[in-house]
């Protein structure tokens, strides 16, 4: 009897894993794009794409299909990386390696247009964790309701800061 | 068209290069443990709780036999415990509202809460330990002087001066670096939590 009432539960978890990690495979684009800006080497970028994945994972119950998974996504991953992720401390020698390799591999498109993205990227770098945010959400093409929405702010407040981001950036590429 | 929306096509551009992770290996990471502050802010937040509530209970200065204490004292250190049941709950009603779900703003601000929370029972304690060692000092000093009536009756201006200043003085500055010690450390864990909190905040002005 306990066996029979057992085996749809256990059923129905590896069917929601199955399904979660489909959706998230289909989706990991954000979540690599994510680790991108806010980490500096292939250690914090795998760390912190392990990190988002168990609290996507975690939240995923939650979820309801009231919106798009990618939206929700959204939501959960920023907030992984600006609150819940900690830098795991690494031996430096290792991180060094690490962090040219990441590097290298970063050079290895480049013509003066790829040139022009590594400089943003390095300007993107030196934003705080929440004007990263802003960026972020920019780029991925998200209107200021949508911006303001993920943040919590309002979106007059989200439409300054986006500005004084494009100009804190214009002065970092153009000194 | 600025720098950004050069960057919005290249931005788009690059999917291409990043990395893609297969099924079996996303799948292995949502079996794996979160490190995550939080998790780290609740364990702590736990033992500051429990240590609070410990300390009273193991060390409370009625189960010195040989020491007389006031009842003032007595009665401020056993208040701890409805306190701290009071603060448990507080900070667990708290804690529930922290959602990965929530907006940005509203999980730094419910962090904050759960946090400050504790804080203020770290700072109570420590303000009625201080207090507690104060009158415990003070009744000592004063016992050793033959008792309250005895020292009221040949003590000078310089004599009560002498007594309260010292003990207060002390208590006050040990009470000081205990709460300076705890706000280095719990700086130091909260460091980047903070930073973005007051970034949002000041968004707000």
């Amino acid at each position: 009897m306990t066996k029979l009432l057992k085996q749809p539960t256990l059923n129905v978890k590896k069917d929601l894993e199955h399904e979660f990690v489909q959706q998230l495979e289909a989706n990991q684009n954000i979540v690599h794009k994510i680790c991108r800006i806010y980490t500096n080497d292939k250690h914090g970028h795998n760390d912190l794409f392990q990190e988002i994945t168990i609290q996507l994972w975690k939240a995923y119950p939650k979820f309801r299909g009231d919106a798009k998974f990618s939206t929700w996504m959204y939501r959960v991953a920023l907030n992984t990386a600006i609150t819940l992720y900690r830098k795991k401390k690494r031996r430096p020698d290792n991180t060094d390696i690490e962090a040219v390799a990441y590097r290298l591999q970063a050079d290895a498109y480049d013509d003066a247009q790829e040139q022009q993205l590594k400089l943003i990227y390095e300007a993107i770098k030196q934003l705080n964790d929440i004007e990263k945010a802003l960026v972020f959400l920019y780029l991925e093409d998200k209107n200021y309701a949508e911006i303001s929405d993920t943040l919590g702010i309002t979106e007059v407040n989200a439409r300054v800061k986006m500005n004084r981001v494009k100009n804190k950036l214009r002065t970092i590429l153009n000194p | 068209m600025d720098e950004l929306d050069i960057f919005k096509e290249q931005w788009k551009k690059e999917e291409q290069h990043l990395p893609h992770l297969k099924f079996e290996e996303i799948y292995k990471m949502i079996l794996k443990r979160s490190s995550s502050a939080v998790k780290w802010i609740f364990i702590i937040s736990i033992l500051e709780l429990v240590f609070g509530l410990a300390v009273t209970a193991f060390w409370h200065p009625s189960f010195e036999q040989d020491l007389e204490i006031p009842p003032v004292a007595e009665w401020i250190s056993w208040a701890v415990f409805p306190l701290g049941i009071y603060f448990i709950y507080r900070f667990f009603s708290n804690y529930r509202l922290i959602n990965t779900t929530s907006s940005v703003n509203e999980l730094l601000t419910n962090i904050m809460k759960a946090r400050r929370t504790v804080r203020l029972w770290i700072i109570i304690n420590l303000v009625i330990a201080g207090v507690g060692a104060m009158i415990m000092m003070l009744s000592a000093l004063i016992d050793q002087k033959g008792g309250w009536d005895a020292f009221t009756a040949e003590a000078s201006l310089t004599d009560y001066f002498i007594i309260f200043g010292l003990s207060a003085g002390l208590t006050l500055f040990i009470v000081t670096v205990t709460l300076a010690i705890y706000f280095l450390l719990y700086g130091l864990l909260m460091r980047r939590l903070n930073r973005n909190y007051k970034e949002l905040k000041k968004m707000e002005l």
